[in-house]
């Protein structure tokens, strides 16, 4: 009969109490494993979002370096603004008109001096609209969008060899050549969507095409011949954007300023304009992370105080079960003491009885807390997820922000958490324990024998 | 080599209530030497148990000495005691004192906690005293389903576990009716006889006392200057366990029936 035996048996035989005893301490436990887990979830979400940040920033900046010679000319605004601000949207067409160009502009800018050569792009929304569910820092609202975007591309050899006009991440399939009509490259979300591969037919403005290239991508675009896109979507002679390549870079401000000077209507973007939008871009995301960055100190700052309550209430909740079990059991000290046992000893078994019912209430509140951190964090905690707002993306590149920083945080627990938890839960029994046991200790054997 | 085991010296022991102090003991002199069966006897408040209390170093006197072992035990520190009470004493409560949620042998056991014996060892010793004590056939029963009798005799076992120098019974059939309370006091004077233990019981029965060997009068706190021997064990008080004849302490076999006596 040893003193651990002793200690499981007096747990034991005051079942009701131990269970709500047990139940209290176990929710303790559940917060102190769940907290951290939420805030370590955070903080991976957070390192993944300035990762992605970081990428795309990398991505655009060596795009922008590579692209010194590029004039991009647009019939609307937004596609000067392609690397996304605050206004921008993460689809063309979305809340407005498509503009377009006539394709008599190509003939009149190629004879400006300086240029080299001039892709024609038709960007143009699908008939079809789907309704999405965005989220905001204001709320969620359902809206109603082209399912894709179509982008008619002039397949010309020495433009595509030359220049990045179509998708590189080909993941199926090959991508468009020269020559291709009545053929498509879709990107995998919207493969997915429709359920379509390559070799697979899929109709575009009532006229059906073959899939030959599936690339990766999580926007949902359709490329193709830019003659097919025009005649599908009856804009014969029309395009939506040119991007002009000038011979060098020396040229790229005369030949901006002229087509500014003869065509007023249109929006022209430079190296220059792109690299001011960069670093606009660059302005607004590190707010946005530095708001991030805020919300997550409240949170910690939220969850330091949490996990002390439940550091205090554990030893709380300990130390008056024990006392009330020590003022119990007076008389049983008296005997202990009467047979022989030191003041140690029984120390020694009402400690052990505090810590087994920490260890017991520790398991329950793991098994708890490991199932219910995710709910419970995001009860906690502000906010579990600073940045499920969403962001405006960045069709172009194929980089939407919004996607990445929607993507459910993973709240688990992970075993040092676990470990680390349990620890310090038995040793909050131990100290809650420690006061009630010193008091039986020191209790005289002759007025505890006395106690009814 | 002195036979005394314990020995009191102007024994006092003064309660303070308030400004009222109330002499509960004063000068109680006591002498018990090894293998003695002393009865106490005392009306309700005369100081029995404050007397054992001091006996058995549950308390402290106001003053004077208390000698167990050749040991003034009033100058040993309080936290250093429970050696005593674990080594040197075995008690006896009126109220049995038993842990309700350990079985008997569990509960002969529990003073042995903290000893040099082995698991085993202190199976097989408590397993011997709960025979000596004939309850070996309720060993695994708890306190509850026990009759108050057997309840005795488990807490005579538990306080016999380690062995001690003197057994200290505080009206050991204070809670039991007159058949059982005479098989107790029985017991006792056979562990008296048999295992040599020595006994000092404090009780108001005189016809307890009466089975004593010797018989103390304490009346308000004093121990009187007359002393009485008992009857001590009574003529068929020993009998054989296989065929229930009278037989003597020194007997090791029955002369009845011709088996070992354990």
């Amino acid at each position: 009969m040893g003193v651990l035996t002793r200690a499981v048996r007096n747990v034991s035989r005051r079942k009701m109490r131990t269970f709500l005893v047990i139940i209290a301490l176990s929710l303790s436990m559940a917060i102190m494993i769940s907290i951290p887990a939420g805030i370590m979830a955070n903080q991976k979400a957070a390192q993944s979002i300035i990762e992605n940040y970081n990428n795309t920033i990398t991505s655009m900046q060596e795009e922008i370096n590579k692209t010194s010679t590029l004039i991009e000319i647009s019939a609307s605004s937004r596609r000067g603004m392609f690397f996304g601000t605050p206004s921008g949207m993460p689809f063309p067409g979305f809340g407005q008109e498509e503009a377009f160009i006539n394709a008599t502009v190509v003939d009149e800018i190629s004879t400006i001096e300086g240029v080299k050569d001039i892709v024609p792009f038709l960007e143009v929304s699908s008939e079809e609209t789907t309704e999405d569910t965005m989220s905001t820092p204001r709320g969620s609202f359902t809206i109603s969008r082209p399912v894709y975007t179509i982008t008619g591309v002039c397949l010309k050899s020495t433009l595509i060899d030359n220049y990045s006009i179509l998708p590189t991440n080909v993941i199926d399939g090959r991508n468009l050549i020269e020559g291709d009509s009545g053929v498509i490259g879709i990107s995998l979300n919207l493969s997915d969507y429709y359920s379509v591969y390559v070799g697979d037919k899929l109709k575009v403005y009532g006229e059906t095409f073959k899939v030959v290239g599936i690339y990766n991508s999580t926007a949902r675009t359709v490329y193709m011949n830019i003659t097919d896109a025009q005649r599908i979507t009856n804009n014969i002679g029309n395009v939506t954007r040119l991007d002009v390549y000038a011979q060098g870079i020396s040229y790229v401000n005369s030949i901006a300023d002229v087509i500014e000077a003869a065509y007023p209507e249109l929006y022209v973007t430079t190296y220059e304009d792109r690299l001011a939008n960069l670093e606009r871009t660059q302005a607004m995301y590190e707010t946005t992370l530095e708001n991030a960055e805020s919300t997550i100190s409240q949170t910690q700052a939220v969850a330091f105080q949490e996990i002390l309550i439940a550091i205090v209430a554990t030893s709380l909740i300990v130390l008056f079960m024990m006392l009330y079990t020590v003022r119990e059991r007076t008389k049983e000290i008296g005997i202990l003491k009467a047979i022989g046992f030191s003041n140690w000893n029984v120390m020694i078994q009402f400690i052990l009885e505090g810590i087994l019912l920490s260890a017991m209430a520790g398991g329950v509140g793991a098994l708890i807390g490991i199932v219910g951190a995710p709910v419970i964090s995001s009860l906690l905690l502000p906010s579990v997820n600073p940045f499920s707002a969403q962001q405006p993306g960045f069709p172009r590149q194929n980089i939407n922000f919004g996607t990445a920083l929607s993507q459910s945080v993973t709240v688990t627990p992970d075993l040092q958490t676990l470990l680390l938890a349990f620890g310090v839960f038995l040793l909050l029994g131990a100290l809650g324990s420690l006061y009630p046991a010193w008091r039986a200790a020191r209790t005289s054997p002759m007025e505890a024998l006395r106690y009814e | 080599m002195s036979n005394l085991v314990l020995e009191t010296e102007n024994l006092e022991k003064v309660y303070t209530i308030g400004r009222r102090k109330i002499n509960a003991l004063s000068d109680v002199n006591l002498r018990v030497n090894k293998g003695d069966f002393v009865a106490i006897m005392g009306p309700s408040g005369s100081g029995k148990t404050t007397l054992l209390n001091l006996l058995g170093c549950l308390d402290r006197p106001t003053n004077g000495k208390v000698i167990l072992d050749d040991i003034d035990v009033t100058r040993v520190p309080e936290k250093a005691l429970w050696k005593f009470r674990k080594h040197k004493i075995g008690f006896i409560f009126q109220t049995f004192n038993l842990l309700p949620y350990l079985s008997a042998i569990e509960n002969v056991e529990l003073p042995m906690e903290g000893t040099k014996k082995s698991k085993s060892e202190k199976r097989k010793r408590a397993h011997e005293l709960l025979e000596i004590v004939g309850l070996s056939a309720r060993k695994e029963h708890k306190p509850p389903r026990l009759s108050a009798g057997e309840q005795q005799r488990v807490a005579i076992a538990r306080a016999l576990a380690n062995n001690p120098t003197i057994l200290l019974a505080d009206e050991p059939t204070g809670n039991l009716d007159m058949k059982t309370s005479f098989e107790i006091v029985r017991l006792l004077s056979k562990l008296n006889l048999t295992q040599g233990t020595t006994i000092v019981m404090v009780t108001h029965d005189s016809n307890v006392a009466s089975r004593a060997g010797r018989i103390l009068f304490l009346s308000d706190g004093k121990l009187l200057n007359r002393e009485k021997k008992g009857m001590h064990l009574l003529k068929g008080d020993l009998t054989c366990p296989h065929c229930h004849k009278p037989i003597q302490p020194d007997h090791t076999f029955c002369p009845r029936c011709g088996k070992k006596i354990e």
